[in-house]
């Protein structure tokens, strides 16, 4: 598995975290070698196998779905910018200024 | 720095405080001499709570005064991870996306612990985001081994670790996702457990990797971690993968004659340093002298626990670290769309690690990846869980715990792995089959070492076994 700048930029965009261009080349090899660590998982006959997809085999937890004041307002408290009891986000769309 | 001051057990505590050899609010201003004298060499604590700790003291104090009876953790001065909320401090991951940010609420962990009357020293240096083993990814500097400043005192939760170490908190919390915080416990020569999945509540932790993560206590003993254990354990809706132990006989001495413990070939053949070796036949040769009956055992895919591990905690991280956007904690200057703010305010706030293992999260879960990875290594997770389950199926003539070394080797030089992110990844490779199996395990200190370092073994337990772990571990320091 060849890791090079490309999949770097690739990943770095897919996860939207912006990589200095220095830092490109050390990542890619860094993640080359894990990666090719990760080969000597194929020695393993798997197909019969099921997944672990959790830590936990509990199922069907449920609780009340009540409104908790004091932590809505203590959440809304940390958050950046709040308005008329709404939290503001920055605009998703934005106007397209060749209309 | 061997003769660290005197520590205090928590019965010691609970006793003077009721004796009135001393009050709660002199053993939390005791503490925070000794912070002021030693952490400006070690760098345990990230930031001090002297304010609510004096007054949690206090307040502990006016009770006892009025007759009341209290809890056993009450007035004993304790430390708390830097991922751990606790409100109206900060919490920041050591990491500067999130330099600026107060907890606005408490973990269920700390809710608890201010029940008790447990009084929060302060915050404590982490991994930046607890991705590390060494505690040299914080974006605040490294902690240093109390043992040897030279050295590092293990990671991620290596500030807790060594402020109990060096005689700065009685108790403290951290978390262990792949060994985080039993591998500070070893190189700091501190008890650390990590719990069976889900008994102890994550709600206010901050999320690495959600399917390994959880909290768990460091002491100087293994009856004090035990007794904060107990204070902190128990099911909790707002985390909905905890549950209340199964109660289960818990092994009295009289028992430990009929305990046979594993030990896994895969963990002691090659690997181990000379040193680590030779502490490991010590506490052997130890726990044989209580009447324990050791017996080699086999976990066949021990082997590929490491990549396992590297593959699905990364893809849980970076989905968990996907929240720190830019618009829910602060946002960045300068931004001109909201691309750029979230590229913006993650390529500044997180460091190397961090997006090292964002990218690789986002590697394997990637398409035309994820089968031969992410799936993959989901799978390889059962066969590890299924080594453990045959080990101590009792059908089958198997074990009651597994005992082996927390580490192939002692502390290392800081900035000796920093360089090469495999080889730090390599010293967790005996402490992360534990968590993909989801099982307790208990790391202790080798007694009487006489090496410079201390050296740490893990005894591991079935699901739910906990409170069997602790019988045991206290058998051991006791005997």
């Amino acid at each position: 598995m060849t890791i090079d700048e490309n999949t770097i930029e690739h990943l770095a965009k897919l996860s939207r975290v912006k990589i200095g261009e220095r830092q490109k080349e050390k990542l890619a090899s860094d993640l080359e070698g894990i990666i090719g660590h990760f080969k000597e998982l194929t020695e393993l006959n798997t197909d019969e196998v099921s997944p672990v997809t959790g830590g936990t085999d509990l199922m069907n937890i449920f609780k009340e779905d009540e409104e908790d004041e004091e932590l809505l307002s203590k959440g809304r408290s940390a958050f950046p910018e709040e308005e008329r009891g709404l939290l503001k986000v920055p605009a998703v769309f934005e106007k397209n200024d060749e209309e | 720095m061997k003769n660290s001051d005197n520590k205090f057990s928590v019965s010691a505590i609970k006793n003077g405080l009721r004796s009135g050899s001393f009050s709660a609010v002199e053993i939390a201003e005791e503490y925070f001499e000794r912070i002021d004298k030693k952490d400006k060499d070690i760098h345990a604590y990230l930031r001090l709570n002297k304010k609510g700790a004096l007054e949690a003291a206090a307040w502990v104090d006016s009770r006892l005064k009025a007759g009341e009876a209290l809890p056993d953790l009450a007035g004993v001065p304790i430390a708390l991870k830097d991922v751990i909320l606790s409100e109206g401090l900060p919490c920041t991951a050591s990491s500067k996306i999130l330099e600026n940010y107060l907890a606005s609420y408490d973990a269920t962990v700390v809710k608890k612990l201010k029940e008790q009357g447990a009084v929060i020293l302060g915050k404590t240096n982490t991994d930046e985001f607890a991705m590390g083993s060494s505690t040299e990814t914080s974006a605040f500097g490294p902690t240093k081994n109390p043992h040897d400043l030279e050295r590092v005192a293990g990671g991620s939760s290596g500030g807790s670790a060594a402020a109990v170490a060096a005689g700065m908190t009685v108790l403290a919390l951290g978390s262990d996702t792949g060994g985080s915080i039993r591998q500070p416990a070893g190189f700091c020569g501190a008890v650390g457990f990590k719990p069976t999945y889900g008994a102890v509540s994550r709600f206010g932790l901050i999320a690495m990797s959600s399917s390994l993560d959880q909290i768990g206590p460091f002491a100087s003993s293994v009856e004090d971690a035990e007794t904060l254990f107990d204070a902190i354990k128990g099911e909790d809706s707002r985390d909905a993968t905890s549950f209340d132990l199964p109660d289960r006989m818990i092994w009295q001495k009289e028992d430990l004659k009929r305990i046979t413990v594993g030990l896994p070939k895969e963990y002691l053949e090659g690997g181990l340093s000379k040193e680590v070796g030779a502490a490991m036949e010590k506490a052997i040769r130890n726990f044989e002298d209580l009447g324990v009956i050791f017996k080699e055992i086999s976990l066949p895919h021990t082997r590929y626990a490491l990549s396992c591990y590297y593959i699905i905690m990364p893809a849980e991280a970076s989905t968990n670290l996907s929240r720190y956007d830019g618009i829910r904690y602060g946002r960045p200057e300068g931004a001109k769309n909201l691309l750029e703010i979230y590229e913006k305010t993650k390529g500044e706030g997180f460091g190397e690690e961090v997006k090292r293992r964002i990218l690789l999260g986002t590697f394997v879960l990637s398409s035309g990846y994820y089968d031969a990875y992410y799936a993959k290594a989901q799978r390889v997770r059962r066969l590890i869980r299924q080594d453990f389950e045959k080990a101590f199926d009792k059908d089958t003539n198997g074990v009651d715990a597994v005992l082996a070394p927390v580490s192939p080797s002692t502390a290392f030089k800081i900035g000796e792995k920093t360089q090469s992110p495999m080889e730090m990844y390599l010293s967790d490779v005996f402490t992360i089959p534990a968590n993909l199996a989801g099982i307790p395990a208990l790391a202790v200190p080798v007694k009487d070492h006489e090496g410079d370092l201390p050296v740490g073994f893990q005894l591991m337990a079935k699901w739910g076994d906990d409170k069997n772990l602790f019988a045991l571990g206290k058998s051991y320091e006791e005997a």
